[in-house]
């Protein structure tokens, strides 16, 4: 049976190989970073007690699950170089650019501690990202420059760092592409009068979830102090004539409710103000998360975008809004402000989905579609239109079983 | 028989060695009771090393193995091929992780990691003493029939995928609706009842008069949203007014509704309750553009209490507005009204105004998914929990997408939450998929790690029948608690809570678990 | 306890209960050592039996450590692992054995940061309570 390549490791990529493996086909996944699992490495678990449904544990419990396969290839740290037309499908020249650590790693740490380079060299897997092994990005590393430095590897307790690991291309010969490139959130800085960047107590719903997902709290940045009132602004950037993306990014008002939710569970007290334009929180009653809101005394919901976020006093932060109603302005007081922001598809324009046929429509997604089916290409995941991580699931298992259809029939 | 014991000591390539004393361990396994055999590997996933494992194995004609290694499911499936070469059940290899557990979370204390690892390696040995053989069965499965409930987008996409695998396919829908699928047989009938497990199910449908039993190996509910039902003040004070669908399979065919159009989220906007109301947003959208797009002149309503248009509906809202669909948002504070006495006006409190408006309508047009009536019996015949808002709940969001709690039992489309048109579909393709390759398996796999009844100590208090989501126990013809082992999970819940103590799982039992606890709490670290 | 060496018992689901804690293992998270970790099935196979014969073996604190609820593999389990916890804690209380050192926690398998938490609160109480009725343990 002809190989499956799939280009990417997140959610998309890993749901779509492991229903391939399971069905008997063997699968050849390529992915960029140095880890699987995508935008869910960094997104945070957002229940305590109660689970909430956000679908990140599955995405990385499928990435642990790939890496266990025998028969799904992992390619980390890899770019597809060309893709040529072959008599039985395509012919792939991957790369793969060396780690410089050996599976021997036990991620205890001690090799970033020593590291001399500002802002390190060597680095943790991403998040929760699988293998927990970590790597080396040459460019910073000074081994690699005149002096031959060789802390890490002095301090290793288990010899795993390998200065001599060399890239490696590889060829192979498969029926059929997935194309699952993801997402990449929407820079929380381009709406620049939400201080994003410039005041340290804003953060982005991307690092609110990847300081959650590591610590397991969400403290002030400015002065480390667990803050009492919060601000969650949602449609950062989406729905934004500014920002060039109109569209809803579907799953912001769902990570979002949810890890107010959380936020709640880890400390009773707060008080948190969600801003919203519309509350369209996925597979969700509407009504379920205004009830809750409801009943926890200590939350608003303000149905208005805060034009502004300035510097408060004792170094709080203060957020200017009109009323729902647009006949009054408010200023508000917050000790944290969380702006959720939105995603916008990566990979919908590059050389490799060109070259392939795959091409952003107006709205800059890539859609796929029988054409490219036809051919042997399916575009899979969040790089097709906003999705969760369920949605995800879902098509990817779908697509995977188109492709292991398209197969029988004699590619 | 006196037990048979094999310690392999797996170094992890460098790991092991670099924090605990390998030497100590191995002069502990060697000395312990029952131990005929004590093996150091480099790496007990690697093919050259397990297989001198096997050698030894076979050679010292052991029965059981101690592997002190790394996490359970890292090396697994290959070690336990492997041992079952040699002639070892592999439900007599105990995995211990001295990896995770022991040498990666203590680095700084070598002493007390060391200590931990004699611990757990004798814990595992007074376990392992105490394990039997058991024995994983296979059984046929009698009608390998994937049976799809309901033939709406999703059901129909199920069918189609679930017939591609090469396996029976019935479409069971309770409408007289023709469907067309090439491959499928379509029933016209409505599930009554159903017993069994994952693999063989035994259905009872009801088709016209008569009613049937029929054999199913796995079962796809794709009953979808209730859209035919309308109940509620506005529905009864306007007695022509048409759900969404209705609406646009009227536009379709030609008609020309009486403007002004309002399509309102719910036919009982006072419905107090958190009911699984969502609106039909893409579907409204659509239709409300192309209305504008073939009859410009009908004026369009849209009033709703949250405006949903997920990911790039968004994009339709606003090719939407711009057509001049006017949309008014209203609270549970002001819901829309209609006087039946006169049904040509609705009054509605338009929050983006603050004032009333009194819209007059021509034609009335409800786009609500509410939860679908039958969910309630289905979910009862299947044994699968339904979710407090009346749709079927999915299982636990570790294990896949579209799929329940009970094996083989798959659910999809809006019969778990209203969606759009095109993640219905892929759900159904998902769980047709999913049900497909179950069933084209033939047989089911079971048995191993389950519970077992010692009818003796059995009261009958059904409190395991009660717990078990499985349906795994039943009241047997002696009037006591059997298990039903091919529907056994193995998790051990009915063990845990049977106030008789009646039941026992293989290979934890309390005796097992407690000994190895108490193993180790001996150790001084 | 002898020379601050705290006895603490943790049962384990092996599904997401397990998987949180190796994958605090391998994010380089350092816990004390003192906690053994019993593997089980499901949070929901834990007899009240095993925490009080574990209490009765010498250990001076307890958790059960399960899936979060609404998301257990076997659907249930770590809601009747916590229903257990809570029926022993009632029975502590009645023979005078402080009820903090009984616990029931859940954790997701991408909770890294929860796994040394539960260990260190439970290492906490072991080490604050000391042995049970204050006299040596074995």
């Amino acid at each position: 049976m002809k190989q499956v390549l799939v280009i990417g490791g997140g959610p998309a990529g890993l749901t779509a190989t492991k229903s391939l493996v399971d069905r008997g086909a063997e699968v050849v996944l390529v992915e960029k970073k140095e880890s699987l699992g995508g935008m869910a490495r960094e997104l945070t678990c957002k229940g305590l007690v109660e689970c909430r449904n956000c679908g990140v544990c599955f995405a990385i419990d499928r990435a642990n699950d790939v890496l266990r396969e025998r028969n799904a290839e992992v390619h980390l740290l890899s770019e597809v170089m060309s893709v040529q037309k072959s008599d039985h499908g395509y012919s792939v020249k991957i790369k793969t650019s060396p780690r410089y650590v050996t599976e021997d790693c036990i991620g205890c740490g001690k090799c970033v501690v020593e590291c001399p380079v500002e802002g390190k060299a060597i680095f943790p897997p991403t998040g929760n990202g699988q293998p927990r092994i970590h790597w080396i990005e040459r460019g910073k590393c000074l081994h690699f420059k005149k002096a031959k430095c060789e802390k890490c590897s002095s301090v290793c307790p288990t010899k795993a760092v390998d200065y001599e690991d060399r890239a490696r291309n590889v060829i192979r010969n498969v029926g059929a592409i997935i194309y699952a490139t993801g997402i990449d959130p929407i820079d929380a800085c381009e709406m620049s009068r939400l201080g994003c960047g410039v005041l340290d107590d804003v953060v982005s719903s991307v690092d609110a979830e990847r300081i959650l997902n590591e610590t397991g709290k969400l403290v002030r940045p400015s002065d480390g102090k667990a803050p009492k009132k919060i601000a969650v602004m949602q449609c950062v950037g989406s729905r934004s004539v500014k920002t060039g993306v109109e569209y809803c990014s579907k799953f912001c008002c769902k990570y979002a409710t949810k890890i107010s939710q959380l936020l709640l569970d880890i400390d009773p007290e707060i008080n948190l103000d969600f801003y919203f334009v519309d509350l369209r929180t996925l597979y969700e009653p509407q009504d379920e998360f205004k009830a809750w809101a409801k009943a926890k005394k200590t939350v608003k919901l303000i149905r208005t975008m805060p034009a502004v976020v300035s510097p408060g006093k004792d170094g709080k932060l203060l957020v200017r809004a009109a009323t729902e109603n647009d006949l009054e302005i408010t200023e508000t007081e917050y000790d944290l402000v969380i702006l959720s922001v939105g995603m916008r598809p990566a990979g919908a324009n590059s050389e490799l989905g060109k070259s392939l046929g795959i091409a952003a429509d107006q709205t800059g997604f890539a859609p796929g579609g029988p054409e490219l089916e036809g051919k042997g290409v399916f575009v899979c995941g969040a790089v097709t239109e906003p999705m969760d991580i369920e949605e995800t699931a879902s098509r990817a298992v779908a697509a995977a079983s188109k492709i292991y259809h398209m197969k029988e029939e004699g590619a | 028989m006196k037990a048979k014991i094999q310690v392999v000591l797996c170094k992890c390539c460098t790991e092991m060695p670099a924090l605990l004393n390998m030497e100590r361990l191995q002069r502990l396994a060697a000395e312990s009771n029952n131990v005929l055999s004590v093996l150091t590997v480099d790496a007990v996933c690697d093919g050259k090393d397990l297989a001198a494992v096997v050698t030894d194995a076979k050679d010292k004609e052991i029965d059981r193995a101690v592997v002190l290694a790394c996490h359970k499911k890292d090396i697994s499936p290959a070690l336990f091929k492997a041992y079952k070469r040699a002639g070892v059940n592999e439900f007599l290899v105990e995995l211990v992780n001295i990896r995770e557990e022991v040498v990666l979370p203590h680095t700084n204390m070598p002493e007390k990691a060391q200590a931990k690892a004699e611990a757990k390696l004798k814990g595992a040995l007074a376990r392992s003493v105490m394990l039997s053989p058991l024995e994983r069965q296979t059984e046929e499965m009698k009608t390998r029939n994937v049976v799809i409930i309901g033939a709406g987008v999703s059901g129909q996409a199920a069918a189609l995928e679930a017939s591609k695998t090469g396996v029976h396919t019935i479409l069971l829908e309770k409408t007289g609706k023709t469907i067309k699928a090439p491959g499928v047989i379509v029933t016209h009938g409505q599930l009554l009842g159903a017993s069994g497990y994952g693999g063989n199910y035994q259905l009872k449908i009801k088709a016209g008069e008569k009613v049937e039993e029929l054999g199913a190996a796995a079962v796809v509910i794709a009953t979808g949203g209730g859209w035919t039902t309308l109940k509620g003040s506005l529905a009864k004070a306007v007695r022509d007014a048409l759900p969404l669908y209705k609406f646009y399979e009227q536009m379709q065919a030609g008609s020309a509704p009486k403007s002004p159009v309002i399509i309102v989220d719910t036919p009982d906007p006072a419905g107090k309750t958190l009911k699984v109301q969502d609106y039909a947003w893409d579907d409204t959208l659509e239709t409300a553009i192309e209305l504008k797009k073939k009859l410009p002149e009908t004026q369009v309503f849209v009033v709703f209490q949250e405006m949903r248009a997920f990911g790039l509906s968004e994009l339709a809202y606003k090719e939407a507005a711009e057509l001049g669909v006017k949309f008014v948002r209203y609270d549970t504070a002001g819901t829309p009204k209609i006087d039946s006495k006169n049904p040509t006006t609705m009054s509605v409190k338009d929050l983006a105004q603050g004032e009333i408006l009194n819209i007059k309508f021509g034609t009335l047009v409800f786009a609500s998914i509410p939860p679908n009536q039958d969910n309630k019996a289905i979910a009862d015949a299947l044994r699968i929990p339904m979710s407090v808002d009346g749709a079927i709940r999915r299982g636990s969001i570790q294990r896949w997408p579209v799929s329940t709690p009970r094996p083989g039992i798959f659910v999809c489309g809006s019969a778990l939450f209203p969606k759009a048109k095109d993640v219905a579909e892929a759900e159904g393709m998902a769980a047709g998929a999913m049900a497909g390759e179950f069933v084209k398996r033939g047989r089911i796999e079971f048995g191993g790690i389950v519970a077992q009844v010692t009818q003796e100590k059995c009261s009958a208090c059904l409190t395991c029948i009660r717990t078990c989501p499985y349906e795994a126990p039943f009241i047997g013809t002696a009037s006591k608690a059997e298990i039903r082992v091919q529907a056994c999970q193995g998790c051990g819940m009915c063990v845990g809570i049977c106030p008789s103590k009646a039941i026992e799982l293989h290979n934890y039992t309390d005796d097992q678990i407690m000994e190895e606890t108490r193993v180790l709490l001996g150790g001084d670290f | 306890m002898a020379d601050g060496k705290p006895k603490v018992v943790g049962f384990c689901c092996e599904k997401h209960g397990m998987d949180s804690a190796v994958l605090a293992a391998r994010s380089g998270k350092q816990f004390d050592a003192s906690v053994r970790l019993v593997q089980v099935p499901c949070a929901g196979r834990v007899d009240g039996m095993h925490l009080l014969k574990a209490f009765e073996d010498g250990a001076e604190a307890v958790f059960v450590l399960g899936c979060l609820e609404k998301n257990c593999y076997y659907d249930t389990g770590s809601i009747e692992g916590r229903k257990r916890v809570n029926y022993v804690k009632l029975m502590l209380a009645e023979v005078g054995i402080e009820k903090e050192r009984l616990e029931m926690f859940n954790a997701a398998s991408t909770n890294a940061w929860a796994f040394p938490e539960i260990v260190s609160k439970m290492v906490d109480i072991a080490k604050k309570l000391g042995p049970i009725g204050g006299g040596g343990t074995q």
